[in-house]
């Protein structure tokens, strides 16, 4: 058994005499009444269950009922008898050493249970491919939202209210925030002695220098794309509570659980089968919740305190701590002949990798594989790198890079359709993949229906000709549930 | 510590709170309906939807002790144990909800709605529905699941007025 995560000091002690707890508003919580049951209790069967064939069928879904009925438990929806609240105390700086962290004020404040920095984890880093993400920054801060001090209290209010209380001195360094700066070699590491440049991706088909002898048009296109929060209806929570067994149990809005547990188990340097996490439906997730946050913190206050500890990100905790899609900026260099043909393309992708890895990598290999679109090009050079910045880490979001260099690719060829005086759907038309087209990285395609696709949709539009403008397109820029509104 | 009472549900409550305690939270934590959502807490997302006096409230910006003497309606006075409110049915018909967070809050403003217009036109569903944000669906069922609504509860009170 590892003692020394364990300096539980008397408990007990922690526990302000009955007198100051009564004389201080706020504290006491009423006991909870269970409310009514004042809905009908019926078996219902949703169609989703009964139709085949189910594709293209309306169906009522299996979750309707509770949802309708605001009955769904979501995590913020649970208590645990004796449970507290944590609040974590963010950095609010971009790059910085922490010189001191005084906890005294905060710990004497009548409510408190518990504080815990990052000293008191036994492993303090984690991520999905490297390892960078500290569950408190201890030494040093990396982006504004990186937390230092985490409280639990009985209420809620007192945890937010210790949380100010606590005096962190900074020794400030310059943050690195724009990824092309960062891309420059002389820029100094924000991972020193890691480089900035964590990652990169390289795709070569041909001879891109033949490809564009062979042109009539050479087209240059500059794209960015923004850094986007997923925003959730729900906020990240989580409540964690141990048995007598050293079994850790986690309540969570964390999706990928199986990793939560791996992650859980070496940042606490217990074994996985000492952590049980549970999930239940969850309210908006995008990719945002693919990876733990508090779990860890909560995990520790609870072994401290010996009770349930539960804890909700704020909205601006959604936006400043919690991963975000990568912004892009991708340059882009294409040789069209002067009927629409491509015959070559080189680009460039340089995604901003924020504070830490997080899901970085796969975000990297995914834009940089389908980058080049889904055309036919027989000379193609790719080159994408990922940077880290001192900004709010980039991790998972719904395509993973997809959506930021499609939006590259299609107003790139819209734009070499308005310079060759073209139909922007015929230019697609004749470059486009069919079957048995090679893609980027060799691999031979099957039950490919994109020109198929073009032409019904362009029917069902009543497509009739150029369209208007730079963007070329007739179509008004709909809002993408994905989460992302392109503006073209 | 101040003692608020109102009617929630059409029942007489009393809880204890601060008296910085907004009405989201008397409801959630001190009365145990936790239907109504915390999604910002300050007033964006429509996720805390209540019906107070029969205006529609963002009970996130509302302190409890403004409720006190007032009825209050959440998402769950609206079924009965006979059935599910017809907005609730249509709801689920439709397939209107996904994650499911902002349902209570949009069935809420729905609701206000319907009871101050019984036949609204799309634009009128659409304005009803401003203050509350859905990020999963894009809004397109729960319109169509209003008007169905709509239609159903005329049904209804011409049943009734018969």
């Amino acid at each position: 058994m590892d003692k020394t995560v364990d300096k539980n000091p008397k408990v007990a002690e922690k526990v302000s005499p009955a007198e100051t707890i009564l004389k201080e508003p706020g504290i006491l919580r009423e006991p909870v009444a269970a409310p009514l049951v004042t809905y009908p209790i019926e078996v219902v069967i949703p169609k989703a269950r009964q139709q085949t064939p189910a594709v293209g069928q309306r169906a009522t879904r299996l979750d309707g009922r509770l949802h309708g009925l605001g009955q769904t438990g979501y995590i913020d929806d649970m208590t645990f008898p004796g449970m507290l609240y944590a609040k974590i105390r963010r950095a609010g700086v971009a790059s910085a050493r922490i010189k001191s962290i005084d906890t005294k004020e905060a710990e004497a404040m009548p409510g408190v249970m518990a504080v815990l920095t990052g000293k008191d984890v036994p492993n303090n880093s984690f991520g999905p491919s490297i390892k960078d993400q500290p569950v408190l920054a201890y030494e040093r801060v990396f982006h504004a939202g990186d937390g230092v001090v985490a409280i639990a209290a009985v209420t809620e209010q007192i945890a937010a209210e210790a949380c100010e209380k606590v005096k962190i001195e900074y020794e400030l360094f310059t943050p690195v925030l724009d990824p092309l700066e960062s891309l420059k070699l002389e820029t100094p590491g924000v991972h020193a002695p890691s480089a900035n440049i964590y990652q990169k991706k390289f795709i070569k088909k041909g001879d891109i220098e033949k490809g564009f002898a062979m042109s009539d048009h050479i087209v240059e296109g500059h794209f960015t794309t923004q850094m986007v929060e997923h925003v959730p209806l729900e906020p990240h929570a989580t409540i964690a509570m141990w048995d007598a067994n050293g079994r850790l149990t986690v309540y969570s809005t964390l999706g990928r659980i199986t990793l939560g547990r791996a992650d859980l188990a070496s940042t606490l340097g217990i074994p996985i089968s000492r952590v049980r996490i549970v999930a239940t439906i969850v309210g908006g997730n995008f990719g945002g919740k693919n990876e733990i946050t508090t779990e860890p913190v909560l995990a520790l206050l609870s072994k401290k305190t010996g009770r349930p500890v539960k804890s909700v990100f704020t909205r601006p905790d959604e936006f400043i701590a919690s991963t975000t899609r990568h912004p892009l900026i991708m340059d882009y260099k294409t040789g069209v002949t002067k009927d629409g043909r491509i015959q070559a393309r080189k680009l460039r992708l340089v995604l901003d990798g924020g504070a830490y890895c997080s899901w970085s990598e796969t975000t990297l290999s995914k834009a940089c594989i389908l980058s080049a679109g889904p055309y036919n090009i027989e000379n193609l050079y790719a080159e994408a790198y990922v940077v880290y910045t001192n900004k709010t880490m980039t991790g998972a979001m719904r395509g993973f890079g997809a959506p930021q260099v499609c939006f590259a690719y299609e107003s790139h060829m819209d734009d070499i359709a308005t310079l060759l005086n073209m139909d922007p759907l015929d230019i697609r038309l004749i470059n486009a993949f069919h079957e048995g087209s090679i893609s980027p990285t060799g691999q031979k395609l099957q039950s490919v229906v994109v020109k198929e696709s073009l032409l019904r949709a362009a029917e069902r539009f009543g497509w009739n000709g150029k369209g208007s403008t730079a963007g070329g397109s007739k179509v008004l820029p709909k809002e993408i549930t994905s989460g992302t509104t392109v503006r073209v | 510590m101040l003692t608020v009472t109102l009617k929630v549900n059409g029942e007489s409550r009393t809880a204890s709170v601060p008296p910085e305690t907004t009405l989201l939270r008397m409801l959630r934590d001190q009365l145990g309906l936790t239907g109504s959502k915390l999604g910002c807490d300050v007033g964006d997302c429509g996720a805390c939807t209540v019906i107070v006096d029969g205006k529609p409230v963002n009970s996130c910006l509302m302190l409890a002790m403004q409720a006190e003497g007032r009825e209050v309606l959440t998402i769950e006075g609206l079924a009965t144990m006979d059935r599910v409110h017809p907005i609730q049915r249509a709801f689920e018909d439709c397939a209107s909800l996904q994650c499911g967070f902002c349902g209570p809050g949009v069935i809420m403003s729905a609701k206000a709605l319907l009871d101050e217009i019984p036949d609204p036109t799309i634009a009128q569903i659409r304005d009803a529905l401003g203050g509350n944000l859905c990020r999963c669906t894009g809004y397109v069922k729960m319109i169509e699941a209003i008007q169905i609504a709509a239609r159903s509860m005329r049904g209804e009170q011409m049943e009734a007025n018969r």
